[in-house]
């Protein structure tokens, strides 16, 4: 089943066009990758389905429904979750305090319930716990009590998951997760990615730069340059396919 | 860091340090109204006053990141709200607390409508302007028959008549002579319990679901919205909310002094800079911050409230303000400002917090059901950076 549907998308700022008529759908399970070379709109095109943006032109479709016209708050309560590329943590919570935020799609209580103390300490406890179980499968339980500001950035790439996962999304964007990493932990994160994809039964959108990672654990590739979708299909397709190898080599024909 | 103490939160320690702090407090709150001397009452109303209205800006501001520098305005909104009840409609001055609660609320809310959309130092220079016209329409010629205009509303407190009853126990009044003269206990304690209530409604909400994500939009509100907060009904409810808050105060302030005018210093801008600077000084963002922000700054001001005479200014510091003819305990704890602004950004609870884990650290209950790494996945160097 098709669960992202992406039709038709063009997004401009002033004269730039970030992205030209992009069409693109991901298969319920898959994992994404999401690949092009630098300023290709892939970024973008993650902040038109979080619905930061709101594109020139077209449709995104989530399980059919239209997301265009969905308020920005309410994504995450239809299962979308992502991560930033440049991170957008909370810098003066603490790392537990950052998840128990992620995780706010998925609780109930609002002032009203909060000054009047109903089901508060119980929500706390829950959200708390939930949190901590998260971080520890994310191998950060040790720094549950550190504040985000100032650790390195590939751990708040890891706690940007973190936090996205305690949404309890069913689709999942990643943002270049690998950023930041060392060359060693590159391919142990994209074990991870799968694991959690297995997990938690996700379907994830993965734009990364280290294709070894994305050809190793995408179900399907998108190339997308200047803003255009130039190839789709398994790894092995789009690694073989003429037009990818010259935009990422450079050549001119 | 070393710590002498190591104590772990939700523990026997823990809740021993807790009834601690509360049994001095409530000896405290005892003593003073019952054998402090009327000075020293009269003292503490003012700051519970100011306690109250910097809690509510705190919540704003040192949670949500709203900037407001129109809340003496919500201050008067319950100043007035209270005198005009009571002095035109005949309502006891305590019921009108709830309806300049919800009155407040209510401007509070569409106060921030505009500030929706606006951040930062627009929002600070809507909000002053809000503050700016609050005394200028109570002035307002055509509403002279409500407010009173420039000369203000007289007798707008609480009547203290033969028919008052007596609290006595075994000759023990904590309320004050509520048929004669000595009342000052009563508004004491009028004074505590709404900063209890503010304190209250201010933890309830920090320590909720609500609380993170005000402080989610404070830190990053893309993220907040993102994460499925919603941002212009969080905002407009935590305004709303502040401004109430603020009102309580404000509606004490008139039946205490039984006067009111739009001139006086907390329901014009000044007020919105003092509740602002108590806060900072207190500490921002956190719940007792404000509480002894507010104990500080009165504290100070009533030490060098008679420093108009070079005379009464202790040799030490008579050099530096005996050219003064007003009191210097406002220029003075503006410089504690600036001072602390340096050494502890986060006010005084900030700096309580800094130094004290030397003495005694609290360790926070772990979290989560497991405490095995399922996956194992930690890398290294994620270990080995922040063991410290
Ligand atoms: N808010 C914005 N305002 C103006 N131009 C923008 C904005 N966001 C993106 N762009 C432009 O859109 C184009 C696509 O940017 P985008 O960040 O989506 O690329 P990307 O594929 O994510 O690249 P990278 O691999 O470097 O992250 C770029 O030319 C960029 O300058
Ligand atoms: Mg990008």
């Amino acid at each position: 089943m098709t669960l992202l549907d992406v039709e038709d998308v063009t997004m401009r700022f002033g004269g730039i066009v970030a992205l030209d008529g992009l069409s693109f759908s991901i298969e319920e399970g898959h994992i994404c990758g999401l690949i092009g070379p630098n300023g290709a709109g892939k970024t973008t095109m993650f902040n038109v389905v979080s619905r930061i943006y709101q594109p020139t032109l077209g449709s995104v479709r989530f399980r059919g429904e239209e997301l265009l016209t969905v308020p920005a708050h309410a994504i995450a309560r239809l299962g979308i979750a992502r991560t930033f590329q440049n991170l957008a943590l909370f810098p003066t919570m603490t790392l537990l305090e950052n998840v128990m935020v992620g995780a706010h799609s998925q609780g109930r209580v609002g002032f009203g319930k909060a000054i009047s103390r109903i089901s508060a300490a119980g929500d706390n406890r829950r959200t708390r716990d939930d949190a901590g179980d998260l971080l520890h499968e994310l191998g950060l339980g040790h720094l549950a009590f550190v504040p985000a500001a100032g650790l390195p950035f590939g751990t708040l790439k890891r706690l940007e998951i973190a936090r996205a996962l305690a949404a309890r999304p069913s689709f999942l964007l990643l943002d270049e997760p690998a950023a930041g990493l060392p060359h060693g932990e590159v391919d142990e994160l994209g074990h991870t990615i799968s694991t959690i994809r297995d997990q938690f039964n996700l379907t994830v959108l993965l734009v990364e730069h280290h294709m070894s990672m994305v050809m190793s654990i995408s179900d399907r590739v998108v190339v997308m340059e200047f803003g255009r979708k130039i190839a789709e299909g398994t790894p092995s397709e789009v690694q073989n396919n003429e037009k990818v190898i010259e935009a990422y080599l450079g050549t001119t024909t | 860091m070393k710590s002498l103490f190591t104590i772990k939160s939700g523990g026997a320690a823990s809740w021993a340090m807790r009834l601690a702090v509360a049994a001095v407090l409530a000896a405290l709150m005892l003593w003073v109204p019952t054998r402090g001397s009327d000075s020293l009452i009269e003292v503490c109303t003012t700051a519970f006053t100011l306690m109250a209205a910097a809690l509510s800006l705190n919540l704003l501001l040192g949670y949500a990141g709203q900037i407001s520098l129109g809340h003496s305005a919500f201050f008067g909104i319950g100043t007035y709200t209270t005198a005009v009840m009571v002095t035109r409609w005949g309502w006891s001055p305590f019921h009108t607390l709830p309806v300049a609660f919800v009155l407040a609320f209510v401007v509070g809310v569409l106060v921030s409508l505009p500030a929706l959309r606006i951040k930062g130092v627009y929002l600070a220079l809507v909000t002053l302007a809000l503050g700016m016209v609050f005394p200028q329409f109570i002035k307002w010629k055509k509403l002279s028959w409500l407010t009173g205009g420039a000369k203000g509303i007289n007798d707008t407190g609480f009547k203290f008549t033969k028919d008052n009853p007596t609290y006595e126990i075994f000759g023990w009044n904590p309320w004050g002579n509520l048929r004669g003269q000595n009342v000052k206990p009563f508004y004491f304690w009028v004074g505590a319990i709404i900063v209890l209530v503010v304190y209250l409604i201010c933890r309830g909400v920090v320590k909720s679901r609500v609380g993170r994500s005000l402080v989610a939009i404070r830190d990053n509100s893309t993220a907040a919205a993102v994460m499925g907060v919603n941002l212009p009904v969080t905002k407009g409810i935590v305004f709303g909310l502040s401004a109430a808050m603020c009102a309580l105060p404000g509606s004490l302030s008139a039946i205490r002094t039984g006067t009111v005018t739009a001139d006086t210093q907390l329901l014009t801008v000044a007020g919105s800079i003092t509740f602002l600077v108590i806060m900072v000084v207190g500490g921002a963002g956190s719940l007792w911050g404000p509480i002894i922000g507010a104990a500080v700054y009165q504290f100070i001001i009533e030490r060098t409230g008679g420093w108009t005479e070079p005379d009464a200014i202790p040799a030490l510091f008579r050099p530096f303000f005996g050219w003064s003819k007003t009191a210097p305990g406002g220029g003075l704890f503006a410089i504690a400002l600036i001072l602390l602004m340096f050494v502890a950004p986060l006010g005084l609870v900030g700096l309580w917090r800094q130094h004290s884990v030397r003495l005694c650290r609290v360790v926070p209950k772990p979290a989560g059901t497991t405490t095995i790494s399922v996956m194992a996945a930690a890398p290294a160097a994620v270990d080995e950076t922040h063991t410290a």
